[in-house]
């Protein structure tokens, strides 16, 4: 069956629509109450945040757009060192999109909620005129423990900078779908829950967090050394990239460095906590190949330098333009 | 210019070959080349462009070293 | 990598020597490997016109979005050329207010639509070197072989030895060069031998990786002052190249004079589409103009290796990779591209 424009009328159709898919999976006491608006517990300071996602193909190797959308949510409430509670979403559906996909992105979207711990309190849809597309806009909501002040201007020097994992993947999967070219890359969407539990409950002293995404390690590592007014200083072989998403790279001629990822995140601690943090890290679900990366300095404030496998030193800048694949 | 990189030869089948980059499988042309499963190849813009014949670890040192000797005459 | 190399290289203390490389990738690379910090201040790397994407003329990219825009007509293209402004602005510009513009991997990708679409003109952006001209004869096998009516090619393609020449003979401030390596392993070594000894300048044709990269240049510093070629890259270079490929070329184009920007017309630097497949070409003749987006912009000079990018006036001010002004900045090949992204 097809999404038509009398889903978004408000009407009958819209009713069933809604209880056949959103209502029947994001099923919770809340939610099932369809008042105009959720009406939830909770004090102290709020972290809030908003995302829209727009990502084709709707379903890609290792998750979708409905998985996809949790996980950019509560990543980005996670950062702050908030515990993520309440979600909401609005759908937007193109017009002759397929019921059963919408079905499988919203029980997919479900099952992430799930295994973060949130609640999807709210919800909207609208229906226009278009092309089978599907468009998806959360808003986050967590609460952050009294004491908690993480952010980039922290980042001090001789402080470590660990990344949880592999880099890249997301974006090589979802290019390798669209230029077709066949391999094992799965897209590394996931929630970050868990590794920032174990963070907390390491007792480690947290300068900074701020998950990788789009325009990948190297922007987001710029930002914090403009943030904090120092120098991020890496050592490539330490960097951790799965050796088919190097292979795609190379063969693309794109860097991991500005690969986007859905399911890493930067921890910069203090030296003296960096390996009880990787620990605390490699010890949770989606932080196996955590890896210190790099320390925090003086060398070039502002900046980001890559120390070089063959013994040379790089700046590196945020990502410019798109990340398009080259061919010289 | 050009970005290329060396695979492995899966298979060839008229006159395509499935070429590996580390778990990347790519379908390249072989009308420039001649090469058979297990070869290592150059590819650039989806077609092969020459076999990489493996060389010595240290060729590099050794073409330096004539050179080096030819200067000295 | 020999520390001996390494430390002869960082503490080179003889007269200044200019090495040019004419690859994009190698100053791609060369900005990667970040060697530059391994180099004393005596070796100077220059970019030369190595770069297919910035050396392309507006009027070019100015035909490629016509055809995009018209009617059932799709352009092809690599990602290089998506972002370069043509006079009144970039193929994803274009694309941006509907233009029909696909990006792909391999131009034989074009085949697979084309058969899909037989209603729609596929015109393949066909730009590059000496590396990608076989890649565009195989994929005219192709279409004849297959009898496809719906591809078409819109041609910029250029070789390098009278770009060479050009330089050396125009500019005379290059004491080596770093000869392409995917472009010899089409061509063969044996390319760079005239040019070597017209000007007495050493070439040596070097791989990508950072160790290749500063061998090559400790060969260049060695060899200075002889006419001569050194093979450092023989897993895939030989001296006569792939002749295999050389033959496929000289089936499908054929030579004549094309429009360098910043160096104007070159002779017998281009390569079109022969005679008998002039029904394939989609206008590649007579792209000569050239429109300069800012009167100050100097990047014919960064081009040739004139000037360096810190020359320009507008490096790094009114020219940065937000508001390029000119190819140079543009392309990520570009010398300007990787001098301010990568210092």
């Amino acid at each position: 069956m097809k999404i038509t424009m009398a889903h978004g009328s408000g009407g009958r159709a819209t009713g069933e629509l809604i209880a056949s898919t959103f209502a029947k999976y994001f099923n919770n006491p809340i939610l099932n109450k369809m008042e105009d608006s959720a009406v939830v517990e909770g004090s102290g300071r709020l972290a809030m945040t908003t995302d829209s996602f727009v990502v084709t193909p709707l379903i890609y190797p290792g998750g979708d757009i409905g998985r996809l959308a949790i996980c950019g949510t509560v990543n980005d409430l996670l950062m702050s060192g908030a515990v993520p509670k309440y979600i909401t979403c609005g759908y937007i559906l193109e017009d002759g999109a397929d019921v059963d996909l919408l079905t499988q992105i919203v029980k997919s979207m479900a099952e992430t909620a799930a295994e973060a711990g949130v609640t999807i309190v709210a919800g909207d849809t609208k229906v226009i005129e278009g092309n089978g597309g599907i468009y998806i806009n959360t808003a986050g909501v967590g609460f952050l423990p009294d004491g908690i002040n993480i952010s980039a201007a922290n980042c001090a020097d001789g402080d470590a900078i660990i990344v949880s994992g592999n880099l890249g993947d997301h974006h090589a999967a979802i290019l390798s779908t669209r230029m077709e070219i066949e391999n094992e890359i799965q897209s590394d969407n996931a929630p970050l829950v868990e590794i920032v539990r174990a963070l907390k409950e390491a007792k480690v002293e947290l300068h900074a967090m701020r998950d990788v995404t789009r325009g990948g390690l190297a922007t987001v590592l710029h930002e914090f050394a403009v943030s904090s007014g120092s120098c991020m200083e890496l050592w490539e072989e330490k960097l951790p990239v799965h050796p088919a998403v190097q292979g795609f790279c190379n063969l693309l001629g794109l860097d991991p460095l500005y690969m986007g990822n859905e399911g890493k995140m930067l921890t910069v601690v203090p030296k003296h906590d960096a390996e009880t943090a990787l620990q605390a890290i490699r010890g949770s679900k989606y932080g196996e190949h955590a890896a210190i990366i790099g320390e925090v300095t003086h060398t070039e404030n502002g900046n980001v330098l890559v120390h070089t496998k063959v013994g040379g030193v790089r700046t590196v800048s945020e990502l410019i333009g798109e990340g398009l694949p080259r061919i010289c | 210019m050009c970005v290329a990189t060396s695979g492995e030869v899966l298979k060839v089948e008229n006159g395509i070959a499935e070429v590996d980059f580390q778990g990347n499988i790519v379908r390249a042309a072989a009308g420039l080349t001649e090469v058979s499963p297990g070869d290592y190849v150059l590819v650039h813009a989806g077609v092969i462009i020459q076999k990489v014949t493996k060389q010595d670890n240290d060729i590099m040192t050794q073409l330096l070293a004539e050179m080096e000797d030819a200067a000295r005459g | 990598m020999d520390s001996e190399i390494l430390r002869f290289l960082k503490e080179y203390d003889g007269d200044v020597i200019r090495i040019m490389e004419v690859c994009g990738t190698h100053t791609a690379e060369i900005s990667r490997t970040g060697i530059r910090k391994m180099l004393s201040p005596k070796i100077k790397l220059i970019s030369g016109p190595g770069c297919p994407v910035c050396v392309t003329v507006t009027a070019y990219i100015d035909a490629c979005i016509e055809i995009a825009k018209r009617e059932n007509t799709t352009l092809v293209s690599f990602g290089d050329m998506l972002r370069v402004p043509g006079s009144h602005g970039s193929l994803r510009d274009a694309q941006a207010e509907g233009a029909s513009v696909k990006m792909v991997y391999s131009p034989l990708d074009t085949l697979k639509y084309a058969k899909e679409h037989p209603e729609t003109m596929y015109v393949f952006a066909a730009v590059g070197f000496e590396t990608t001209t076989p890649v565009y004869a195989l994929l005219m096998e192709q279409i004849l072989a297959q009898q496809i009516t719906n591809i078409k090619l819109l041609t910029s393609l250029k070789v390098m030895p009278p770009v060479i020449d050009w330089v050396c003979a125009n500019q005379g401030n290059v004491d080596g060069f770093l000869a392409p390596g995917h472009v010899s392993v089409i061509t063969g070594s044996r390319i760079f031998a005239p040019l070597a000894e017209k000007f007495h300048l050493p070439f040596v044709v070097s791989g990508f990786e950072g160790e290749e990269l500063l061998s090559s240049i400790y060969a260049l510093i060695k060899l200075r002052g002889q006419g001569t070629v050194m093979n450092l890259y023989p897993s895939v270079v030989s001296e006569e190249g792939n002749t295999l490929a050389q033959a496929q070329v000289e089936k499908y184009f054929t030579p004549g004079d094309a429009t360098w920007r910043g160096m104007g017309s070159i002779p017998d630097s281009g390569m079109y589409l022969r005679e008998t497949y002039q029904k394939y070409d989609a206008g590649s003749l007579n792209l000569i103009e050239d429109h300069v987006l800012n009167r100050a912009c100097r990047c014919a000079e960064v081009l040739t290796g004139k000037i360096t990018s810190e020359e320009c006036p507008l490096f790094g001010t009114a020219c940065t990779t937000e508001h390029p002004q000119g190819a140079c900045m543009v392309s990520m090949e570009g010398a300007c591209f990787n001098h301010l992204t990568a210092r």
